[in-house]
């Protein structure tokens, strides 16, 4: 593996099911694999994915959203690792539902923070996209 | 929906009717203000899901989750002892950051002799020897599903093993390997080192007389190949050949060779 990676991108799409959370998680650990992250990073990244994801397949389970789809985007560059997760669950309608489901929402969207760098979630105008960024050799 | 592996509830203790918030509010305020460990010990029965649903997350790590939970625990007393029910921050909110980081410490501090993970390791290994094995008794190479549920593992991890598994595989130089006639030697002993003998080939004259009845072209390749080290591509690229015509020149080449010597 050379020292420097030269900047590229990944992109994946999955449909918005459980069943292919699977597939998100596995490509994540590949592409962070290629960069120098620790295996404890990777897993970080890995779990991350996997918990946008579970959230995304629960939006689209509540509005009804059968035909979702799951864009994984990842931005590779020497310094930086951006991954973007982009769902068409539809709109997120915070509060809604009981109250179990809104704390289980918030404890999973308080993890993502503490597992990468940067986590930014941008509404869209048919679902969600939470863009994050972790940067390498930072612990 | 959630899986039922994920969820985490607090503990309720509603036979008087309060929501779990409202218990755990007042016991937070009946523990700032007298300080008595029972309170404590109450908050922490009642917030131990939250650890267990965390810890869970980090689970297949490779370390024991009940090592998670316990390290997790640790990083829910300090948050209990830290909170400010009065701050209007949920216990729940307050506390994550702190479990995470305790746990996540904890992987920090087991430092990895070669920071080779051994969960994917050992899985590696016991994948291959089932794919083996598998191999034989079903007459065909087995599927992932197959051999995942052999391992006992999900095929996630399974793939992952397969695939990442043998790129972190080390082994040490002095481990042993079991020689035929029982003896054992290192790793190391078998690891290649500048052969003085095959230096000297140049000069070994029947090896020289041998090369001298190959065609002109696989004199060449085996010149280049052998005495000036270079890769096939090299010598495909000097040749003006394209590199899988070099990889049979190259065996025709060396079949001759251990014909003409063998004569």
């Amino acid at each position: 593996m050379s020292s420097n990676i030269a900047p590229a991108q990944v992109e994946l799409t999955i449909p918005c099911q459980p069943e292919y959370v699977a597939v998100a998680r596995l490509a994540m650990s590949g592409i962070a694999s290629r960069m120098h992250f620790t295996y404890e990073q990777i897993e970080d990244l890995r779990l991350a994915v996997g918990e946008l994801c579970t959230l995304s397949v629960e939006w689209a389970n509540k509005n009804n959203r059968q035909e979702a789809r799951i864009v994984l985007r990842t931005e590779i560059s020497s310094n930086k690792l951006t991954v973007d997760i982009l769902d068409t669950a539809g709109p997120r309608h915070c509060g809604e539902g009981t109250g179990r489901d809104v704390e289980e929402e918030n404890l999973a969207q308080l993890l993502i923070t503490l597992l990468v760098d940067e986590a930014e979630v941008i509404p869209q105008p048919d679902g969600t996209l939470v863009r994050m960024v972790k940067y390498v050799g930072q612990r | 929906m959630w899986a039922s592996d994920r969820s985490w509830k607090l503990e309720s203790n509603q036979a008087n009717g309060w929501s779990e918030q409202e218990v755990a509010e007042e016991l937070f305020r009946q523990y700032k203000k007298t300080g008595n460990s029972e309170y404590r010990e109450r908050l922490v029965e009642l917030h131990k899901n939250l650890v267990s649903y965390l810890a869970g997350k980090f689970a297949n790590r490779g370390e024991p989750i009940e090592d998670l939970i316990q390290v997790g625990m640790i990083g829910l007393i300090n948050a209990i002892d830290r909170f400010d029910p009065d701050r209007g921050i949920k216990f729940s909110t307050y506390a994550t950051p702190t479990i995470v980081g305790e746990i996540r410490r904890y992987f920090r501090d087991k430092a990895w002799s070669l920071k080779v993970p051994r969960r994917l390791q050992e899985l590696n290994q016991a994948a291959s020897k089932i794919a083996e094995e598998l191999t034989q008794k079903l007459g065909h190479p087995p599927t992932i599903r197959e051999v995942a549920e052999r391992l006992g593992a999900t095929e996630e991890e399974t793939i992952e093993a397969m695939e990442l598994g043998s790129a972190y595989e080390a082994v040490s130089l002095d481990s042993t390997l079991e020689q035929e006639d029982d003896s054992t030697l290192s790793l190391g002993e078998f690891v290649g080192g500048v052969d003085v003998s095959l230096e000297n080939i140049e000069t070994h004259g029947d090896v020289k007389r041998a090369i001298e009845r190959l065609d002109p072209r696989e004199k060449a390749i085996i010149y280049y190949r052998f005495f000036r080290n270079m890769s096939q591509t090299e010598v495909a690229k000097r040749l003006g050949i394209s590199q899988m015509h070099v990889s049979r020149l190259q065996q025709r080449a060396l079949r001759k060779l251990r014909e003409i010597l063998t004569e």
